[in-house]
């Protein structure tokens, strides 16, 4: 019986890590890592959790994987329990956490691929005939009787992504898929990923980058300091935040008054400062168009070195915004 | 919404880990010279220690050096290798695989036993050169099947450790202070019934101390033993095989929910 129709939904979840230290003495030390998470998504879609540093991403992608418990909450991926129905489940999803570690390097990637084969109950009349494929379909044909300590960082990855999906998944987990790719693998690996969807399977996968989810993910949901601070389509997620416009000034430093100054701007509804070196830079979000570079100058008159652009709002910013807002 | 999913065979999985192991091995094969030293030198310091020790002496350093040099490599060979899953990151894949570790556990513990025949095979071998001839066994055939058996069953016990492996980074170093003790207390080296009297119930209950003494009886004409005789040992040899099988089954499960609760499985 399902629970419910997505193929992946979340209600509350928490999860709380306590980590001891010392031996005799124990200090236990409590994260929060994810505090009440709430996400639904469909049946073939590839859905982005996207997310800085420490997040809560790689917990919550192994919670719904079954491999890590919540605290709270409950979690459903095809309906069925991730804690109680996991024995179903794990047949069924697959799960690509990717990086150097996860496999076994002093042998090849296709006995790698055997060995979860078998793990996975692929039937062994079919299985060399599946591994074929999918080495093909990651580009790894004629590196897989190597031993994977030969592998490049990129081959890895793709000897990842190649044991996550080789006993044909409904839905799959993916951990950060592109980090430590060179731009053409990059690109691969997300087109591997599209076609994946135009197999039917649903996916869900995190990134730290803005362009790859917007790229990748007509749905996604932004988490920071384990919470979802938005979740959205990304054309619409491009509205949350201020206007369509940018704008950002550059010199060596700017006055508490000039920033303020700027501020009072009409129209204006946010300035992030951020230093770069020597350089500090403001961003302005505009929500008319009545603003215009030369604005922000006249309001900027010590600064020759002044540099002002406009430029278009990018997700990125929209995602910088929200984490920020949420860092305030 | 029913979905179709492939059917896991358990008995393919110990396979695939089976043959996991032994292509590890054949990747770095230079690991069997000292695996083959070992048992070299402890064959000839149990006949050197044995020597004299009365007509039986060449079975008693057999089965000393026999015992040393295996039963390290098949009590623990599984937990080093669940340490090394942790360290490689393996573990949490094959964790989040369908199929139950404790069956990839199997299938190392098969390879362990194996490799650790092979350290047995050359002690024997060892042994027959220095002392220009092979021990007078009564029994050759029941002795080897005996002594396979206790091996077995020394890994039964490897397969309840392999467990603490998983529970926890730190199993390592709960081994290292036990391991003497174990060695000891079973009567890998000299009967158990040398040791003082208060260690025997201790000892019983490890199979392989009702499996090496059953080895003795069936090698050395009059020994006395427990003095319970062949039979009873060997039913407790059977027996605390299957209870430790059946403590590994169901703490497998535990263990598994505990370290999912943790979230530790990528500690190493
Ligand atoms: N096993 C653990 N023990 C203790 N704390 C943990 C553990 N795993 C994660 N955490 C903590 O939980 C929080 C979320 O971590 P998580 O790895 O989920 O973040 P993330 O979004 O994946 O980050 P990244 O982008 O760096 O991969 C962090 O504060 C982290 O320190
Ligand atoms: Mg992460």
């Amino acid at each position: 019986m399902s629970a419910t129709s997505f193929a992946i939904e979340t209600r509350g979840v928490t999860r709380v890590f306590d980590s001891r230290k010392g031996f005799l003495f124990r200090e236990v030390s409590r994260t929060e890592a994810l505090k009440g998470v709430d996400l639904a998504v469909e049946q073939g879609a590839i859905f982005g959790l996207l997310g800085p540093n420490g997040a809560g991403k790689t917990t919550l992608t192994k919670i719904l994987s079954t491999l890590l418990l919540p605290t709270g909450g409950r979690a459903f991926v095809l309906g069925h329990d991730v804690v109680t129905d996991a024995e179903w489940l794990r047949p069924r999803i697959g799960l690509v956490l990717g990086g150097e570690r996860g496999l076994y390097n002093r042998i090849s990637g296709r006995e790698n691929l055997r060995y979860f084969a078998d793990l996975y109950g692929l039937p062994t009349a079919e299985r060399e005939r599946r591994i074929e494929e999918i080495l093909e379909r990651v580009d790894l044909s004629s590196a897989a009787d190597r031993r994977v300590e030969e592998y490049s960082r990129g081959m890895k990855q793709k000897l990842h992504l190649a044991r996550g999906i080789l006993h044909r998944p409904q839905v799959l987990f993916l951990d950060e898929p592109t980090i430590g790719l060179d731009p053409k693998s990059a690109r691969e690996t997300r087109k591997l990923v599209r076609s994946l969807v135009a197999d039917g399977v649903t996916i869900f996968l995190t990134t730290h980058y803005m362009f790859e989810a917007e790229e990748l993910c007509p749905q996604l949901a932004i988490l920071s300091k384990g919470r979802i601070v938005a979740r959205d389509t990304v054309a619409r997620l491009r509205q949350l935040v201020g206007g369509d416009r940018t704008l950002e000034a550059e010199a060596y430093g700017f006055e508490d008054s000039e920033v303020s100054a700027l501020r009072r701007l009409p129209g204006v509804s946010k300035i992030i400062e951020e230093e770069y070196g020597p350089r500090t830079r403001l961003t302005l979000r505009v929500r008319t168009d009545e603003i215009r570079p030369d604005d922000v100058r006249a309001l900027l008159p010590d600064h020759p070195e002044l540099e002002v652009k406009e430029r278009r709002t990018s997700l990125e910013d929209v995602y910088l915004d929200l984490v920020e807002e949420e860092a305030h | 919404m029913e979905t179709v999913a492939n059917e896991v065979s358990r008995g393919r999985s110990t396979v695939a880990s089976l043959r996991i192991a032994i292509l590890q091995f054949l990747a770095d094969p230079q690991w069997l010279i000292p695996s083959m030293i070992a048992p070299v030198v402890f064959a000839l310091v149990s006949y050197e220690l044995f020597r004299g020790s009365g007509p039986y002496f060449l079975t008693y350093a057999i089965l000393g050096a026999g015992m040393m040099s295996m039963w390290g490599q098949t009590l623990y060979g599984s937990g080093w290798a669940t340490a090394q899953d942790r360290e490689f990151g393996t573990l949490e894949p094959t964790i989040q695989s369908p199929t139950p570790y404790l069956y990839v556990i199997l299938g190392r513990v098969l390879w362990n036993v194996l490799s650790g025949l092979f350290g047995g095979l050359i002690v024997y071998a060892v042994i027959v050169v220095a002392a220009g001839g092979p021990p007078a066994l009564p029994d050759p055939l029941g002795f080897a099947i005996l002594f396979v058996f206790v091996m077995l069953s020394l890994a039964s016990v490897g397969v309840v450790f392999a467990a603490f492996y998983v529970y926890t980074r730190y199993a390592g170093f709960i081994q290292n202070i036990g391991e003497f003790a174990f060695y000891v207390g079973t009567g890998c080296m000299f009967p158990v019934v040398l040791l003082p009297f208060w260690t025997n119930p201790i000892s019983l209950v490890f199979p392989p101390t009702w499996g090496l003494d059953a080895l003795r009886y069936l090698a050395i004409p009059g020994y006395r033993g427990f003095g319970w005789g062949f039979w009873v040992d060997l039913l407790g040899a059977l027996g605390t095989t299957v209870a430790y099988l059946a403590i590994a089954g169901s703490i497998f499960h535990r263990v598994e929910r505990h370290v999912l609760e943790e979230g530790n499985l990528s500690q190493y």
